[in-house]
Protein backbone atom coordinates (compact mmCIF):
# COMPACT_ATOMS: atom_id res chain seq x y z
CA UNK A 1 0.00 0.00 0.00
CA UNK A 2 1.57 3.43 -1.31
CA UNK A 3 -0.54 7.00 -0.34
CA UNK A 4 -0.47 7.43 -3.65
CA UNK A 5 -2.72 4.63 -4.17
CA UNK A 6 -5.15 6.86 -1.89
CA UNK A 7 -7.40 10.02 -3.87
CA UNK A 8 -6.65 13.08 -2.47
CA UNK A 9 -10.22 14.24 -1.40
CA UNK A 10 -8.95 18.00 0.11
CA UNK A 11 -10.63 19.26 3.28
CA UNK A 12 -13.67 17.59 4.68
CA UNK A 13 -16.26 17.46 7.91
CA UNK A 14 -18.39 14.48 9.26
CA UNK A 15 -21.64 14.42 8.24
CA UNK A 16 -23.76 14.28 10.61
CA UNK A 17 -27.74 14.07 11.23
CA UNK A 18 -28.30 18.10 12.63
CA UNK A 19 -26.36 18.99 9.23
CA UNK A 20 -28.47 15.89 6.97
CA UNK A 21 -31.46 18.92 5.94
CA UNK A 22 -28.74 21.58 5.21
CA UNK A 23 -26.39 19.24 2.90
CA UNK A 24 -28.97 18.08 0.61
CA UNK A 25 -30.59 20.94 0.00
CA UNK A 26 -27.96 23.21 -0.47
CA UNK A 27 -24.81 21.44 -1.68
CA UNK A 28 -22.89 23.53 0.45
CA UNK A 29 -19.07 24.34 -0.71
CA UNK A 30 -16.86 20.89 1.43
CA UNK A 31 -14.77 18.60 -0.81
CA UNK A 32 -15.93 15.90 1.27
CA UNK A 33 -17.42 13.87 3.61
CA UNK A 34 -16.85 11.46 6.54
CA UNK A 35 -19.72 8.59 7.48
CA UNK A 36 -20.00 6.41 10.24
CA UNK A 37 -20.62 3.34 9.23
CA UNK A 38 -22.32 1.63 12.10
CA UNK A 39 -24.77 4.57 11.35
CA UNK A 40 -25.78 3.15 7.71
CA UNK A 41 -25.79 -0.34 8.50
CA UNK A 42 -29.84 -0.07 8.93
CA UNK A 43 -32.22 -1.83 7.01
CA UNK A 44 -33.25 1.51 5.24
CA UNK A 45 -35.24 4.77 6.14
CA UNK A 46 -34.09 8.42 5.83
CA UNK A 47 -30.23 7.56 6.82
CA UNK A 48 -29.37 5.86 3.83
CA UNK A 49 -31.76 8.38 1.12
CA UNK A 50 -29.30 10.79 2.84
CA UNK A 51 -25.92 9.00 2.08
CA UNK A 52 -27.18 8.42 -1.09
CA UNK A 53 -27.96 11.78 -2.17
CA UNK A 54 -24.64 13.12 -0.09
CA UNK A 55 -22.91 10.51 -2.65
CA UNK A 56 -23.90 11.77 -5.64
CA UNK A 57 -22.14 15.23 -5.32
CA UNK A 58 -18.91 14.69 -2.75
CA UNK A 59 -16.90 11.97 -1.84
CA UNK A 60 -16.99 10.04 1.46
CA UNK A 61 -15.02 7.79 3.67
CA UNK A 62 -16.56 5.46 5.88
CA UNK A 63 -15.18 5.14 9.46
CA UNK A 64 -16.22 2.90 12.01
CA UNK A 65 -15.83 2.31 15.33
CA UNK A 66 -16.97 -1.40 16.24
CA UNK A 67 -14.23 -3.17 14.29
CA UNK A 68 -12.26 -3.84 17.27
CA UNK A 69 -9.35 -4.89 15.65
CA UNK A 70 -7.56 -5.85 19.05
CA UNK A 71 -10.05 -7.61 20.52
CA UNK A 72 -8.96 -11.01 21.49
CA UNK A 73 -12.68 -12.11 20.05
CA UNK A 74 -12.96 -13.74 16.42
CA UNK A 75 -13.23 -11.17 14.05
CA UNK A 76 -16.95 -10.28 13.67
CA UNK A 77 -18.02 -12.00 10.07
CA UNK A 78 -21.12 -10.79 10.19
CA UNK A 79 -20.38 -6.94 10.75
CA UNK A 80 -17.42 -7.06 8.15
CA UNK A 81 -19.65 -8.64 5.74
CA UNK A 82 -22.01 -5.53 6.15
CA UNK A 83 -19.37 -3.68 5.89
CA UNK A 84 -18.55 -4.89 2.57
CA UNK A 85 -21.29 -4.41 1.29
CA UNK A 86 -22.33 -0.45 2.64
CA UNK A 87 -18.71 -0.01 0.67
CA UNK A 88 -19.90 -1.77 -2.50
CA UNK A 89 -22.94 0.13 -2.42
CA UNK A 90 -21.23 3.58 -1.47
CA UNK A 91 -17.87 3.25 -2.70
CA UNK A 92 -16.48 5.13 -0.97
CA UNK A 93 -12.68 6.27 -0.75
CA UNK A 94 -11.50 4.34 1.75
CA UNK A 95 -12.56 2.41 4.78
CA UNK A 96 -11.49 3.45 8.79
CA UNK A 97 -11.44 2.05 12.25
CA UNK A 98 -9.53 2.61 15.26
CA UNK A 99 -6.63 0.75 16.63
CA UNK A 100 -8.35 -0.42 19.40
CA UNK A 101 -10.63 -3.13 21.17
CA UNK A 102 -14.05 -2.38 21.71
CA UNK A 103 -15.49 -5.62 23.54
CA UNK A 104 -14.70 -8.60 24.20
CA UNK A 105 -16.74 -12.00 24.83
CA UNK A 106 -19.69 -11.22 22.57
CA UNK A 107 -20.46 -7.82 24.52
CA UNK A 108 -19.57 -4.25 23.36
CA UNK A 109 -18.71 -1.28 25.33
CA UNK A 110 -18.76 1.44 22.85
CA UNK A 111 -15.60 2.63 23.71
CA UNK A 112 -12.48 2.96 22.17
CA UNK A 113 -10.01 1.17 24.69
CA UNK A 114 -6.18 0.63 23.62
CA UNK A 115 -4.16 -2.07 23.62
CA UNK A 116 -0.42 -3.23 25.47
CA UNK A 117 2.40 -1.89 23.05
CA UNK A 118 3.98 -5.41 22.95
CA UNK A 119 5.47 -7.15 19.67
CA UNK A 120 2.75 -9.48 20.46
CA UNK A 121 -0.41 -7.31 19.73
CA UNK A 122 1.59 -6.14 17.01
CA UNK A 123 1.36 -9.71 14.61
CA UNK A 124 -2.07 -10.09 16.81
CA UNK A 125 -3.26 -6.81 15.33
CA UNK A 126 -1.69 -7.00 12.30
CA UNK A 127 -2.57 -10.65 11.61
CA UNK A 128 -6.43 -9.24 11.92
CA UNK A 129 -6.09 -6.00 9.70
CA UNK A 130 -4.73 -8.74 7.35
CA UNK A 131 -7.94 -10.72 7.03
CA UNK A 132 -10.17 -7.41 7.11
CA UNK A 133 -8.39 -5.96 4.27
CA UNK A 134 -8.90 -9.15 2.65
CA UNK A 135 -12.84 -9.32 3.14
CA UNK A 136 -13.31 -5.83 2.47
CA UNK A 137 -11.29 -6.57 -0.26
CA UNK A 138 -9.08 -2.91 0.00
CA UNK A 139 -6.70 -2.27 2.26
CA UNK A 140 -7.92 -0.06 5.55
CA UNK A 141 -6.99 2.86 7.83
CA UNK A 142 -6.55 2.95 11.67
CA UNK A 143 -6.25 5.51 13.75
CA UNK A 144 -4.77 6.43 16.92
CA UNK A 145 -7.43 6.62 19.82
CA UNK A 146 -7.37 9.02 22.34
CA UNK A 147 -6.56 7.39 25.46
CA UNK A 148 -6.65 7.50 29.31
CA UNK A 149 -4.79 4.11 30.49
CA UNK A 150 -1.41 2.74 29.93
CA UNK A 151 0.00 -0.33 30.78
CA UNK A 152 2.82 -1.49 32.57
CA UNK A 153 3.79 -4.27 29.79
CA UNK A 154 4.25 -2.14 26.97
CA UNK A 155 7.60 -1.74 25.49
CA UNK A 156 7.53 0.99 23.32
CA UNK A 157 5.92 4.13 22.54
CA UNK A 158 2.56 4.58 21.03
CA UNK A 159 3.88 6.24 17.54
CA UNK A 160 6.41 3.02 17.37
CA UNK A 161 3.17 0.42 17.94
CA UNK A 162 0.96 1.86 15.15
CA UNK A 163 3.76 2.17 12.89
CA UNK A 164 4.83 -1.09 13.37
CA UNK A 165 1.23 -2.44 12.65
CA UNK A 166 0.82 -0.29 9.87
CA UNK A 167 3.90 -1.62 8.50
CA UNK A 168 3.27 -5.02 9.23
CA UNK A 169 -0.18 -5.05 8.01
CA UNK A 170 0.23 -3.17 4.84
CA UNK A 171 -2.27 -0.61 5.87
CA UNK A 172 -2.38 2.90 6.07
CA UNK A 173 -2.85 4.92 9.14
CA UNK A 174 -5.95 7.89 9.61
CA UNK A 175 -3.91 10.23 11.95
CA UNK A 176 -5.33 12.17 14.47
CA UNK A 177 -3.94 14.96 15.56
CA UNK A 178 -6.50 15.71 19.02
CA UNK A 179 -5.89 12.66 19.63
CA UNK A 180 -2.32 12.79 20.19
CA UNK A 181 -2.47 16.03 21.89
CA UNK A 182 -5.14 14.68 24.51
CA UNK A 183 -2.78 11.01 24.60
CA UNK A 184 -0.12 13.31 24.74
CA UNK A 185 -1.32 15.10 27.79
CA UNK A 186 -2.76 11.99 29.45
CA UNK A 187 0.46 9.95 29.50
CA UNK A 188 3.34 13.09 29.67
CA UNK A 189 4.52 12.52 26.02
CA UNK A 190 5.69 15.11 23.54
CA UNK A 191 3.25 15.13 20.71
CA UNK A 192 5.94 16.61 18.58
CA UNK A 193 7.93 13.00 18.78
CA UNK A 194 4.67 11.47 17.64
CA UNK A 195 3.98 13.93 14.24
CA UNK A 196 8.08 13.65 13.66
CA UNK A 197 7.91 9.53 14.22
CA UNK A 198 5.06 8.20 11.89
CA UNK A 199 6.15 7.06 8.73
CA UNK A 200 5.28 9.74 5.73
CA UNK A 201 4.23 7.17 3.40
CA UNK A 202 1.05 5.89 5.68
CA UNK A 203 -0.90 8.60 6.36
CA UNK A 204 -3.03 8.89 4.58
CA UNK A 205 -5.97 10.96 6.38
CA UNK A 206 -5.86 13.27 9.63
CA UNK A 207 -8.41 14.22 11.92
CA UNK A 208 -8.82 17.40 13.99
CA UNK A 209 -11.39 17.79 16.71
CA UNK A 210 -12.02 18.88 20.25
CA UNK A 211 -11.80 17.72 23.28
CA UNK A 212 -12.99 18.80 27.05
CA UNK A 213 -10.53 19.81 29.81
CA UNK A 214 -11.08 18.25 32.76
CA UNK A 215 -8.15 19.39 34.75
CA UNK A 216 -6.10 15.95 35.71
CA UNK A 217 -6.69 14.19 32.15
CA UNK A 218 -8.43 15.87 28.61
CA UNK A 219 -11.42 13.71 27.32
CA UNK A 220 -11.81 12.83 23.48
CA UNK A 221 -15.59 14.33 23.32
CA UNK A 222 -15.66 15.87 19.95
CA UNK A 223 -17.90 18.79 21.56
CA UNK A 224 -15.25 22.03 21.45
CA UNK A 225 -13.65 23.98 18.85
CA UNK A 226 -10.31 22.56 18.03
CA UNK A 227 -7.71 23.99 20.56
CA UNK A 228 -4.81 26.05 19.15
CA UNK A 229 -2.57 24.05 20.30
CA UNK A 230 -4.22 21.17 18.06
CA UNK A 231 -4.13 23.59 15.14
CA UNK A 232 -0.41 23.78 16.10
CA UNK A 233 0.26 20.63 15.86
CA UNK A 234 -1.42 19.94 12.71
CA UNK A 235 0.58 22.56 11.15
CA UNK A 236 3.88 20.49 11.92
CA UNK A 237 2.08 17.98 10.34
CA UNK A 238 1.13 19.52 7.36
CA UNK A 239 4.86 20.10 7.27
CA UNK A 240 5.74 16.99 7.35
CA UNK A 241 3.51 15.07 5.31
CA UNK A 242 2.71 17.30 2.90
CA UNK A 243 -0.86 16.78 1.06
CA UNK A 244 -3.08 14.49 3.24
CA UNK A 245 -6.87 14.35 3.51
CA UNK A 246 -8.15 16.63 6.46
CA UNK A 247 -11.31 15.87 8.19
CA UNK A 248 -12.97 17.93 10.74
CA UNK A 249 -14.78 15.84 13.73
CA UNK A 250 -17.76 17.06 15.50
CA UNK A 251 -19.94 14.90 17.32
CA UNK A 252 -21.78 16.37 20.29
CA UNK A 253 -22.86 20.01 21.29
CA UNK A 254 -23.21 20.33 17.34
CA UNK A 255 -22.84 23.96 15.92
CA UNK A 256 -24.21 25.11 12.63
CA UNK A 257 -22.74 23.74 9.60
CA UNK A 258 -20.75 26.90 8.85
CA UNK A 259 -18.58 26.49 11.94
CA UNK A 260 -17.71 22.86 10.92
CA UNK A 261 -16.87 24.59 7.31
CA UNK A 262 -15.00 27.31 8.48
CA UNK A 263 -12.64 24.91 10.69
CA UNK A 264 -12.21 22.84 7.47
CA UNK A 265 -11.21 25.91 5.55
CA UNK A 266 -8.88 27.26 8.41
CA UNK A 267 -7.09 23.82 8.04
CA UNK A 268 -7.10 24.40 3.99
CA UNK A 269 -5.25 27.50 4.61
CA UNK A 270 -2.84 26.56 7.04
CA UNK A 271 -1.79 23.67 4.07
CA UNK A 272 -1.77 26.11 1.80
CA UNK A 273 0.63 28.35 3.61
CA UNK A 274 3.03 25.56 4.46
CA UNK A 275 3.05 24.34 0.74
CA UNK A 276 3.90 28.10 -0.52
CA UNK A 277 6.53 28.29 2.70
CA UNK A 278 8.20 24.47 1.81
CA UNK A 279 7.25 24.75 -1.97
CA UNK A 280 4.92 22.45 -3.30
CA UNK A 281 5.17 18.62 -2.20
CA UNK A 282 2.75 16.64 -3.33
CA UNK A 283 1.94 13.05 -2.24
CA UNK A 284 4.36 11.72 -4.56
CA UNK A 285 6.71 14.14 -4.88
CA UNK A 286 5.81 15.22 -7.73
CA UNK A 287 3.24 18.54 -8.24
CA UNK A 288 0.22 18.71 -6.17
CA UNK A 289 -2.90 16.70 -7.29
CA UNK A 290 -6.09 18.71 -8.71
CA UNK A 291 -8.92 17.85 -6.16
CA UNK A 292 -11.62 16.50 -7.47
CA UNK A 293 -14.95 14.02 -6.94
CA UNK A 294 -14.03 10.68 -8.34
CA UNK A 295 -16.85 9.30 -10.58
CA UNK A 296 -19.24 7.01 -8.86
CA UNK A 297 -19.56 3.86 -11.25
CA UNK A 298 -22.93 2.90 -12.35
CA UNK A 299 -23.54 -0.07 -10.32
CA UNK A 300 -23.32 1.94 -6.80
CA UNK A 301 -27.15 1.69 -6.08
CA UNK A 302 -28.10 -1.11 -4.37
CA UNK B 1 -0.62 -13.13 23.77
CA UNK B 2 -4.29 -14.13 22.86
CA UNK B 3 -4.54 -15.58 26.08
CA UNK B 4 -3.07 -12.48 27.85
CA UNK B 5 -5.03 -10.46 25.88
CA UNK B 6 -8.50 -12.00 26.08
CA UNK B 7 -7.36 -12.00 30.32
CA UNK B 8 -6.65 -8.53 30.06
CA UNK B 9 -9.41 -7.80 27.82
CA UNK B 10 -12.14 -9.27 30.35
CA UNK B 11 -10.71 -8.16 33.19
CA UNK B 12 -10.80 -4.23 32.27
CA UNK B 13 -14.40 -4.89 30.60
CA UNK B 14 -15.40 -6.67 34.13
CA UNK B 15 -14.53 -3.50 35.83
CA UNK B 16 -15.47 -1.35 33.19
CA UNK B 17 -19.04 -2.29 33.68
CA UNK B 18 -18.98 -2.80 37.17
CA UNK B 19 -22.53 -1.36 38.36
CA UNK B 20 -20.58 0.66 41.77
CA UNK B 21 -17.64 1.31 40.31
CA UNK B 22 -13.90 0.27 39.81
CA UNK B 23 -13.25 -0.40 42.81
CA UNK B 24 -16.27 -2.37 43.45
CA UNK B 25 -15.05 -4.55 40.40
CA UNK B 26 -11.59 -4.86 41.73
CA UNK B 27 -12.91 -5.95 45.17
CA UNK B 28 -14.33 -9.15 43.55
CA UNK B 29 -11.40 -9.90 41.76
CA UNK B 30 -9.53 -12.88 43.12
CA UNK B 31 -7.02 -13.58 40.67
CA UNK B 32 -5.22 -10.26 40.08
CA UNK B 33 -1.47 -10.20 40.25
CA UNK B 34 0.80 -8.41 43.31
CA UNK B 35 0.29 -5.47 43.27
CA UNK B 36 -2.93 -5.21 41.99
CA UNK B 37 -4.29 -3.23 39.02
CA UNK B 38 -1.20 -0.77 39.55
CA UNK B 39 0.86 -3.46 38.50
CA UNK B 40 -1.29 -3.79 35.14
CA UNK B 41 -2.02 0.18 34.41
CA UNK B 42 0.12 2.69 35.05
CA UNK B 43 -0.51 5.24 37.38
CA UNK B 44 1.22 8.50 38.46
CA UNK B 45 0.67 11.55 40.42
CA UNK B 46 -2.39 13.17 38.70
CA UNK B 47 -4.71 9.74 38.41
CA UNK B 48 -4.34 6.51 40.13
CA UNK B 49 -4.82 3.11 37.49
CA UNK B 50 -8.22 2.84 39.30
CA UNK B 51 -9.02 6.71 38.61
CA UNK B 52 -7.93 6.19 34.57
CA UNK B 53 -9.96 2.60 34.42
CA UNK B 54 -12.68 4.53 36.01
CA UNK B 55 -12.98 7.29 32.83
CA UNK B 56 -13.77 4.71 30.62
CA UNK B 57 -16.50 3.25 33.41
CA UNK B 58 -18.25 6.48 33.50
CA UNK B 59 -17.97 7.27 29.73
CA UNK B 60 -19.08 3.62 29.16
CA UNK B 61 -22.54 4.20 31.28
CA UNK B 62 -23.29 8.20 30.69
CA UNK B 63 -23.07 6.90 26.77
CA UNK B 64 -25.47 4.34 26.96
CA UNK B 65 -27.27 6.45 29.44
CA UNK B 66 -27.73 9.50 26.83
CA UNK B 67 -28.54 6.76 23.78
CA UNK B 68 -31.74 5.31 25.81
CA UNK B 69 -32.84 8.93 27.19
CA UNK B 70 -33.06 9.63 22.95
CA UNK B 71 -34.56 6.55 22.39
CA UNK B 72 -37.08 6.39 25.79
CA UNK B 73 -38.05 10.42 25.88
CA UNK B 74 -41.72 9.57 26.81
CA UNK B 75 -40.75 6.65 29.45
CA UNK B 76 -38.23 9.18 30.61
CA UNK B 77 -40.57 11.58 31.30
CA UNK B 78 -42.74 9.23 33.74
CA UNK B 79 -40.21 7.80 36.06
CA UNK B 80 -37.86 11.06 35.89
CA UNK B 81 -34.09 11.05 35.55
CA UNK B 82 -32.85 9.18 38.94
CA UNK B 83 -35.74 6.40 38.15
CA UNK B 84 -34.39 6.01 34.79
CA UNK B 85 -30.77 6.51 35.42
CA UNK B 86 -31.62 3.34 38.46
CA UNK B 87 -33.74 1.95 35.53
CA UNK B 88 -30.47 1.63 32.46
CA UNK B 89 -27.90 0.83 35.62
CA UNK B 90 -30.08 -2.25 35.90
CA UNK B 91 -30.76 -2.99 32.39
CA UNK B 92 -27.70 -2.83 31.11
CA UNK B 93 -26.44 -5.33 34.04
CA UNK B 94 -29.51 -7.74 32.21
CA UNK B 95 -29.13 -6.64 28.53
CA UNK B 96 -25.44 -5.35 28.30
CA UNK B 97 -24.76 -4.33 24.79
CA UNK B 98 -23.89 -7.11 22.56
CA UNK B 99 -24.34 -4.99 18.88
CA UNK B 100 -21.82 -3.03 16.86
CA UNK B 101 -24.90 -0.06 16.66
CA UNK B 102 -25.81 2.32 19.56
CA UNK B 103 -29.09 1.82 17.70
CA UNK B 104 -29.79 -1.94 19.50
CA UNK B 105 -29.22 -0.42 22.94
CA UNK B 106 -32.27 -0.54 23.88
CA UNK B 107 -34.13 -3.24 22.09
CA UNK B 108 -34.51 -4.82 25.25
CA UNK B 109 -36.06 -2.29 27.81
CA UNK B 110 -39.67 -3.10 27.14
CA UNK B 111 -38.70 -6.41 27.92
CA UNK B 112 -37.03 -5.66 31.52
CA UNK B 113 -39.61 -3.31 32.29
CA UNK B 114 -42.39 -6.11 31.91
CA UNK B 115 -40.54 -7.91 35.67
CA UNK B 116 -39.77 -4.41 37.18
CA UNK B 117 -40.55 -2.93 40.36
CA UNK B 118 -41.44 0.19 38.59
CA UNK B 119 -44.49 -0.83 37.13
CA UNK B 120 -46.45 -0.60 40.37
CA UNK B 121 -46.64 3.07 40.53
CA UNK B 122 -46.78 3.20 36.20
CA UNK B 123 -48.13 -0.39 35.33
CA UNK B 124 -48.05 0.71 30.90
CA UNK B 125 -44.73 1.54 31.65
CA UNK B 126 -43.61 -2.00 29.50
CA UNK B 127 -46.05 -0.61 26.71
CA UNK B 128 -44.91 2.78 26.52
CA UNK B 129 -41.39 1.56 25.81
CA UNK B 130 -42.20 -0.87 23.27
CA UNK B 131 -43.86 1.97 21.14
CA UNK B 132 -41.30 3.83 21.61
CA UNK B 133 -38.46 1.40 21.07
CA UNK B 134 -40.86 0.55 17.61
CA UNK B 135 -41.11 4.06 16.89
CA UNK B 136 -36.88 3.73 16.71
CA UNK B 137 -36.58 0.21 14.59
CA UNK B 138 -39.87 1.80 12.07
CA UNK B 139 -37.27 4.71 11.35
CA UNK B 140 -34.52 2.52 10.19
CA UNK B 141 -36.72 -0.51 9.11
CA UNK B 142 -36.59 -1.74 5.02
CA UNK B 143 -37.44 0.56 2.20
CA UNK B 144 -40.38 -0.20 -0.36
CA UNK B 145 -42.69 2.05 -2.54
CA UNK B 146 -45.38 3.15 -1.02
CA UNK B 147 -49.13 2.50 -3.04
CA UNK B 148 -50.66 5.79 -4.00
CA UNK B 149 -54.34 6.29 -4.50
CA UNK B 150 -53.45 7.31 -8.41
CA UNK B 151 -52.02 3.55 -9.20
CA UNK B 152 -55.53 1.66 -7.64
CA UNK B 153 -56.86 3.73 -9.47
CA UNK B 154 -55.29 2.61 -12.35
CA UNK B 155 -56.08 -1.26 -12.06
CA UNK B 156 -59.30 -2.05 -13.79
CA UNK B 157 -62.06 -3.05 -11.49
CA UNK B 158 -62.39 -6.99 -12.37
CA UNK B 159 -58.76 -6.87 -10.99
CA UNK B 160 -59.36 -5.29 -7.69
CA UNK B 161 -60.65 -8.90 -6.22
CA UNK B 162 -57.48 -10.72 -6.55
CA UNK B 163 -55.41 -7.72 -6.31
CA UNK B 164 -53.06 -8.87 -3.07
CA UNK B 165 -52.22 -5.88 -0.90
CA UNK B 166 -49.41 -5.60 1.43
CA UNK B 167 -48.61 -3.72 3.91
CA UNK B 168 -44.53 -1.50 4.33
CA UNK B 169 -42.14 -3.71 5.19
CA UNK B 170 -41.12 -1.50 8.01
CA UNK B 171 -44.92 -1.08 9.91
CA UNK B 172 -45.16 -2.63 12.91
CA UNK B 173 -48.32 -3.82 15.03
CA UNK B 174 -48.20 -3.28 18.55
CA UNK B 175 -50.96 -5.33 20.57
CA UNK B 176 -50.75 -3.20 23.97
CA UNK B 177 -53.02 -3.60 27.08
CA UNK B 178 -52.24 0.49 27.81
CA UNK B 179 -53.30 3.22 25.63
CA UNK B 180 -50.22 4.93 26.05
CA UNK B 181 -50.54 6.80 22.20
CA UNK B 182 -52.10 9.71 24.21
CA UNK B 183 -49.35 9.93 27.05
CA UNK B 184 -46.48 9.62 23.75
CA UNK B 185 -47.96 12.53 21.95
CA UNK B 186 -48.87 14.45 24.96
CA UNK B 187 -44.72 13.93 25.90
CA UNK B 188 -43.90 14.66 22.06
CA UNK B 189 -46.19 17.78 21.92
CA UNK B 190 -44.60 19.20 25.67
CA UNK B 191 -47.96 19.35 26.71
CA UNK B 192 -48.81 17.88 30.14
CA UNK B 193 -49.30 14.06 30.16
CA UNK B 194 -51.67 11.70 32.00
CA UNK B 195 -51.05 8.47 33.12
CA UNK B 196 -52.42 5.93 30.33
CA UNK B 197 -55.91 4.14 30.75
CA UNK B 198 -55.69 0.32 30.65
CA UNK B 199 -57.80 -1.32 27.42
CA UNK B 200 -56.64 -3.77 24.87
CA UNK B 201 -55.71 -1.47 21.88
CA UNK B 202 -53.13 -2.53 18.32
CA UNK B 203 -51.16 0.01 17.33
CA UNK B 204 -49.21 0.47 14.18
CA UNK B 205 -46.42 2.35 14.10
CA UNK B 206 -45.25 3.34 10.09
CA UNK B 207 -42.72 5.54 8.53
CA UNK B 208 -43.14 8.25 5.59
CA UNK B 209 -40.57 9.69 4.34
CA UNK B 210 -38.21 10.83 7.34
CA UNK B 211 -41.01 10.72 9.31
CA UNK B 212 -42.47 7.76 12.11
CA UNK B 213 -45.95 8.24 12.18
CA UNK B 214 -48.44 5.86 15.11
CA UNK B 215 -51.75 5.89 15.68
CA UNK B 216 -54.40 3.17 17.70
CA UNK B 217 -56.15 0.58 15.08
CA UNK B 218 -60.11 1.07 14.77
CA UNK B 219 -61.59 -2.13 15.66
CA UNK B 220 -63.07 -2.19 11.95
CA UNK B 221 -59.14 -2.53 10.90
CA UNK B 222 -57.47 -4.92 12.94
CA UNK B 223 -57.91 -7.77 10.90
CA UNK B 224 -57.61 -6.29 8.09
CA UNK B 225 -54.28 -4.51 8.72
CA UNK B 226 -53.19 -7.91 9.97
CA UNK B 227 -54.27 -9.45 6.87
CA UNK B 228 -52.52 -7.18 4.83
CA UNK B 229 -49.38 -7.75 6.74
CA UNK B 230 -49.48 -10.91 5.53
CA UNK B 231 -50.21 -10.03 1.83
CA UNK B 232 -54.04 -10.52 1.77
CA UNK B 233 -56.27 -10.48 -1.47
CA UNK B 234 -58.15 -7.39 -1.65
CA UNK B 235 -61.57 -9.10 -1.75
CA UNK B 236 -60.77 -10.73 1.94
CA UNK B 237 -59.40 -7.85 2.92
CA UNK B 238 -63.02 -6.37 2.27
CA UNK B 239 -64.52 -9.23 3.95
CA UNK B 240 -63.09 -8.45 6.76
CA UNK B 241 -64.16 -5.00 6.86
CA UNK B 242 -67.73 -5.39 6.37
CA UNK B 243 -67.59 -8.22 9.45
CA UNK B 244 -65.99 -6.09 12.01
CA UNK B 245 -67.21 -2.84 10.86
CA UNK B 246 -69.84 -0.71 12.92
CA UNK B 247 -73.48 -2.30 12.26
CA UNK B 248 -74.77 1.09 11.72
CA UNK B 249 -72.02 2.21 9.19
CA UNK B 250 -72.50 0.81 5.37
CA UNK B 251 -69.58 -1.33 4.49
CA UNK B 252 -69.06 -0.22 0.99
CA UNK B 253 -68.47 3.33 2.73
CA UNK B 254 -66.80 2.11 5.54
CA UNK B 255 -64.21 0.43 3.04
CA UNK B 256 -63.83 3.34 1.01
CA UNK B 257 -63.10 5.51 4.39
CA UNK B 258 -60.39 2.81 5.66
CA UNK B 259 -58.81 2.59 2.11
CA UNK B 260 -58.60 6.14 1.65
CA UNK B 261 -56.98 6.40 5.36
CA UNK B 262 -54.55 3.33 4.06
CA UNK B 263 -53.67 5.40 1.85
CA UNK B 264 -53.21 8.71 2.76
CA UNK B 265 -50.97 7.10 5.37
CA UNK B 266 -48.96 5.62 2.90
CA UNK B 267 -48.82 2.23 5.35
CA UNK B 268 -49.43 -0.14 1.47
CA UNK B 269 -47.32 -0.96 -0.68
CA UNK B 270 -47.44 -1.77 -4.26
CA UNK B 271 -48.76 -5.16 -4.15
CA UNK B 272 -46.36 -7.02 -6.42
CA UNK B 273 -43.27 -6.16 -4.29
CA UNK B 274 -42.65 -8.37 -1.42
CA UNK B 275 -39.77 -6.47 0.48
CA UNK B 276 -38.46 -7.40 3.97
CA UNK B 277 -40.65 -7.76 7.32
CA UNK B 278 -39.11 -6.14 10.64
CA UNK B 279 -38.47 -8.82 13.18
CA UNK B 280 -41.11 -9.18 15.93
Amino acid sequence: MKRADFPSLGFGVGLRRPHYKRIVETHPKIDWFEVISENFMVEGGHALEVLEAVREHYPIAMHGVSMSIGSADPLNRSYLRQLRDLARRFEPAWISDHLCWTGVGGRNLHDLLPLPYTEEAIHHVAARIRRVQETLERPMLIENVSSYIAFVDSTMTEWEFISAIAEEADCGILLDINNIFVSAFNHRFDANDYIDSVPVERVVQYHLAGHSDHGTYLLDTHDHPIREEVWALYERAARRFGEVATLVEWDDNIPEFAVLAEASERARGIFNKVTIEHGSRSRDGGSPEATGTPALSASHRA
Amino acid sequence: MAVRLKQLERLLYRLVTAPSGVGEGLAAESGLPAGGLDAIVRGDDRLSAEQRVDIYANMYFYRLLDVLKEDFPATLSVLGEDEFHNLATGYLLEYPPTEPSVLFCGRHLSDFLREHALKKDAPYIADLAALERAMVEVFHGPDAPVLEADQLRAISAEKWPRLRLRTHPALQILKLKWRVVELLRAVEERHEWKPAEAGVVEVIVWRRSARVFYRELEKAEERAIAAANEGARFAKICDLVAADRDATRDPVAELNRLLARWLGDGILVEASRKGQKPNP
